[in-house]
């Protein structure tokens, strides 16, 4: 297929229905409302399901519902209407229910603006609602990644058996790039007969629930869910280097668009005679952190700093991750102001002086 | 950096006010802001744009104001809090110049028919023939890739701006992957529209880097050289853009 100039939003929704996720519920909120307006008009077109909640605690047990057929589902959202949403998420993890659900995340806390952040790394990456549970976050700094990794998404949720969350910060949603579709099968795949609730004809009903009142019970289902999110970090860690050498004497770990930013900081850099590298984590659950510990302890590597649209939230993963064996420095910006490169520049060259002394 | 006098010329628009208007990420505003510093250019009367995007707060013309300001072009923005947000506000000095401006006056509006229908807000203030609307065009966009879809684009827009169109910009990019062909196959479409709507290509809007090499197609139309100014955080302005100069 030919490359179309799309939003990030559209190519989100786009994407879905390559993925044959035909069933859509969404409340609108900016900054991702062009995914539910790409939808209103692109659902008929495939015969599928596009439903308005009235609000985002409705959407989240429309998902629930639609979950529990099997059948693939997803929504989309940004950073309050993602809280709301948290009971369901938490309760679709305890019932083990594939599902897709992104972040185009705005300025928090509370009502916050509408502008670009990355401050719902702990809500994504912690758990967000109650329990002992995870989700699989992957986090996109392009339109095309937006799009890969969407696809992805539907995978990896039936493969786990739990939900999936793609965060991109405001400027995800809303630039454009050009982007290619994978000529793939649109076709909804079929529910998997071992588990959904598909109307029980000749075999007995099930029962799709996260409730366990026997304590001995309810500790096996967690343990269940413990060993997957233990299999998802051996299997699931994605990441990309960015001119990462061994002479480098610094390595930035900054993740989705805030990292383009500090390629051009690290390309201009370059230029004038300073040599760093980027880590960028696409998984932020799992988080690689074995892998930036590799690179943190590199001989040469004085110290690493994150760069985040949030106030050090995803810092907190990289200081576990070198366990004290390198000091991590932190620049961010946050309710919607995008650090600049400059800025970006200006923290490494600081760092330069404060450890060649 | 050598001048020089290119084949093309530069659209002319004799009426007082130029709605900009067009799909989801048709390139309106980088449009807008462009076509505002060339008429500032290349005209006696002075320039006002009024960013009437009230969709959302990503890539609008109001970023470029600074910019605009130094080519002597007015801005008429919301301020303070509500420069950066999605509330329907349109400022009173908007419908003012709406109605008696005396320069040329360009309205930058939102996407789609969701995005232009404040402009059936200012209907009364308009001035009935004194005003352009134009159809920023990108073939590359989901929804305006044929003529029907444009049609029925412009059906919508019409529907809910309450003005009439006047004309087509052609303006199909794929923003920096953009190349000769991309324009060519837009332009293409952009003139199936204007048989079947009847209403004028006014021009091809170009990145200055095409320039030349648009210089050995026989492509007949005005021309719009664009300059990118409406740029993500990690893109640097373009500082070696072809210079040539329209007549």
């Amino acid at each position: 297929m030919a490359k179309v100039l799309m939003k990030g939003n559209e190519a989100i929704a786009e994407a879905a229905l390559r993925a044959g996720a035909n069933n859509y519920f969404c409340y609108p909120i900016t900054p991702q409302t062009e995914v539910a307006e790409y939808m209103a008009k692109r659902m008929p077109e495939v015969g599928g399901v596009f439903l308005q909640g009235e609000s985002e605690v409705a959407v989240g047990n429309m998902i629930f519902g639609a979950a529990a057929t099997g059948k693939r589902v997803f929504t989309t959202s940004s950073s309050p209407g993602i809280s709301l949403m948290q009971e369901s998420i938490s309760y679709m993890a305890g019932a083990q229910l594939p599902c897709v659900i992104v972040n185009i995340m705005r300025g928090g806390p509370g009502l916050g603006g509408i502008l670009p952040a990355q401050s719902d790394y702990f809500q994504a990456v912690k758990g967000g609602g109650h329990g002992d549970y995870r989700l699989l976050v992957l986090a996109p700094s392009t339109v095309q990644e937006a799009v890969d990794l969407m696809i992805l998404s539907f995978d990896l949720a039936d493969k786990y058996r739990n939900p999936v969350m793609m965060i991109g910060d405001g400027m995800i949603g809303q630039m454009m790039e050009a982007v290619e579709f994978p000529d793939k099968d649109a076709d909804p795949k079929p529910p998997d007969e071992s588990w959904a609730a598909t109307g029980a004809k000749d075999r007995k009903p099930r029962i799709i629930k996260s409730l366990f009142l026997d304590p001995v019970k309810l500790e096996e289902n967690s343990w269940l869910l413990h060993e997957k999110y233990e299999r998802m970090k051996k299997e699931e860690v994605r990441f990309e280097l960015y001119k990462v050498k061994p002479e480098n004497e610094f390595m930035i770990v900054s993740y989705g668009t805030m990292a383009r930013i500090c390629q051009t900081a690290i390309d201009e850099l370059e230029e004038e005679g300073v040599s760093i590298g980027l880590f960028r984590p696409i998984s932020l659950f799992p988080f690689p952190s074995t892998q930036i510990l590799e690179e943190a302890t590199k001989e040469n590597v004085k110290a690493l700093l994150t760069v985040e649209m949030s106030t050090a939230q995803m810092m907190e993963d990289v200081v576990m991750a070198v366990v004290g064996n390198r000091p991590v420095e932190f620049y961010g910006r946050c309710g919607g102001i995008v650090p600049t490169p400059e800025e970006v520049k200006e923290k490494i060259l600081e760092m330069q002086k404060t450890y060649s002394k | 950096m050598a001048r020089s006098t290119s084949r093309f010329t530069a659209p002319i628009f004799s009426k007082r006010v130029i709605v900009i208007v067009g799909g989801y990420g048709s390139g309106k505003s980088e449009v807008a802001v462009n076509l505002a510093q060339l008429l500032a250019l290349n005209c006696q009367s002075k320039v006002a744009i009024a960013d009437l995007d009230i969709v959302n707060p990503y890539f609008r013309s109001r970023e470029a104001s600074e910019r605009l300001n130094e080519f002597g072009i007015e801005s008429i923005n919301p301020r303070g809090d509500f420069s950066s947000a999605d509330l329907p506000i349109i400022l009173p000095e908007i419908a003012a110049a709406v109605e008696s401006y005396d320069g040329t006056l360009i309205l930058d509006a939102g996407g789609d028919d969701v995005g232009s229908r404040v402009l059936s807000s200012l209907t009364v203030t308009f001035p009935a023939d004194d005003y352009e609307m134009l159809l920023v065009l990108n073939s590359n966009r989901p929804f305006t890739q044929d003529v029907p879809s444009c049609q029925n684009l412009m059906r919508e827009i019409e529907t809910a701006t309450r003005l009439k169109f006047t004309g087509i910009i052609a303006n199909s990019h794929m923003l920096h992957m953009t190349d000769i062909t991309t324009i060519i196959k837009g332009l293409d479409l952009a003139k199936q529209v204007s048989t079947t709507t009847g209403l004028p290509v006014n021009c091809v809007a170009v990145d200055k880097k095409l320039l030349s090499e648009l210089e050995q197609t026989d492509i007949e139309v005005p021309v719009l050289p664009l300059h990118r100014l409406l740029l993500k955080p990690w893109e640097r302005e373009d500082t070696n853009s072809d210079s040539s100069t329209m007549r």
